[in-house]
């Protein structure tokens, strides 16, 4: 795919981001204000490359590398107006663009329906305020609640349930106590389960 | 006061843009409100692409893709500047609203109606397609969800208020995860009670007295 290989090396690839930082936030500045091609060529020289090699390690296809390359470049022509030097650095903004971008991606990729994207997770900071306001409600107690319902159960699925879920014996040890079959206090565990599930549906 | 953030492990994955899906946004949420973690994020991002972009592997000088590519780009239009989402910002439980954390404000949509689970305890469920059980809970003053522990996971992050849960006390901003380990009984004392947002992957093993009657449909409070 890459043609043209050569091992000439720009100044401007030799240099770590820290040092160039100072630069390369010129260089957006004159894109976000004349849409300089000049200026973007020079960003783009630095960052493309390199997003391609970090696309290829999340991606692991050419293709859908480029892809990411393309959106990510293309985010930072079209945003540059955004990017703000005192809050970060050039490859801070960049990359955090092309993690989102990834990560939509990788959604994409997977057909994964939940509606949790980029944007959602990771914004442009902003302040949080709590607004409470008084309110009174009046409801009865869980325990008081589960209670009730399970007074209403008959008396012999009662029995049965105290057994096993309040004083946790098995179901055997029920059935000796009781002195029934074992299939009666199955049959009215489940019966009284299902009487409660009913209950409790009723409820809502 | 915030006492219980995420780890910083998490922090970093969530910075990497690795994490699962819920737990980015259980994340997210907490950063919006947690002045100190996002600043771990600001930190993390940075180093993250400090490390990216130093690389100092030869690069190869651009060949013509790239210069097709970046003639592409700059025929392209500059984009608008974000508007304010206009995204319900609260939500409301009998009469009284709730402010929601940027993060989970696009979930209002998909938050349904309330039902009364047990008691003092309220339900909304949250369709995230998928990736998770989420509720938003409401706990009035003196309400209590039976004790339990998780089969899975449950994260929490608390919305609005304070709640205890006989492990320790919990405050807005606070975020936590449990899993089968930890047996905990939540309860909240404070006058305006206590919001929650959860998302569990499978549901709650309540383990004491009469409230283990709720295990075989467990899966139906809390979904």
């Amino acid at each position: 795919m890459l043609v043209g290989i050569t091992l000439e090396n720009k100044q401007i690839n030799s240099m770590k981001p820290i040092e160039c930082a100072d630069e390369m936030s010129g260089y957006l500045r004159l894109v976000a204000q004349d849409r300089c091609k000049r200026s973007f060529s020079k960003i783009f020289n630095y960052f493309a490359p390199r997003l391609r090699s970090y696309a290829l390690k999340q991606m692991g296809n050419d293709a859908l590398a480029m892809e990411m390359v393309q959106d990510t470049m293309s985010n930072v022509w079209q945003k540059s107006h955004l990017f703000n030097s005192e809050k970060g650095s050039p490859s801070t903004w960049i990359f955090t663009i092309a993690r989102n971008i990834r990560f939509d991606m990788l959604r994409k990729q997977r057909n994964r329906k939940e509606d949790v994207c980029s944007d959602d997770l990771w914004p442009i900071l902003c302040e949080q305020t709590a607004d409470v306001n008084e309110v009174s409600l009046d409801h009865q107690v869980t325990m008081d609640e589960i209670g009730l319902l399970f007074e209403s159960l008959p008396e012999k699925q009662k029995l049965v349930i105290e057994a096993i879920y309040i004083d946790g014996k098995s179901q055997q040890e029920v059935a000796d106590e009781l002195d029934i079959p074992l299939g009666t206090v199955k049959s009215r565990t489940r019966l009284a389960l299902q009487r409660l599930k009913e209950m409790v549906q009723d409820d809502d | 006061m915030i006492s219980f953030h995420p780890k910083y492990i998490d922090l970093q994955a969530f910075s990497a843009g690795n994490c699962e899906p819920a737990m980015a946004l259980m994340i997210s949420a907490h950063v919006d409100m947690c002045a100190q973690c996002q600043q771990d994020c600001i930190e993390i991002q940075a180093d993250l692409a400090g490390e990216l972009f130093a690389e100092q592997a030869i690069i190869k000088p651009l060949d013509s893709d790239y210069l097709e590519m970046m003639s592409n780009i700059t025929q392209l239009p500059i984009a608008k500047s974000p508007v304010a989402q206009a995204s319900n910002a609260s939500i409301e439980l009998d009469g009284k609203f709730f402010e929601l954390p940027r993060a989970l404000r696009r979930q209002v949509k998909n938050t349904g109606n309330w039902s009364r689970l047990v008691g003092k305890i309220w339900q909304a469920p949250v369709n995230l397609g998928g990736i998770g059980k989420a509720n938003f809970m409401y706990m009035e003053k003196g309400g209590r969800v039976p004790e339990h522990t998780h089969k899975g996971t449950e994260m929490t992050l608390v919305i609005d208020g304070q709640y205890g849960d006989g492990i320790a006390e919990y405050d807005c901003g606070d975020f936590t995860v449990m899993n089968n380990q930890h047996k905990h009984l939540p309860h909240s004392e404070a006058d305006d009670g206590c919001l929650v947002f959860t998302i569990v992957d499978q549901p709650l093993h309540f383990t004491a007295g009469i409230a283990r009657l709720l295990n075989p449909f467990s899966h139906l409070f809390f979904k």
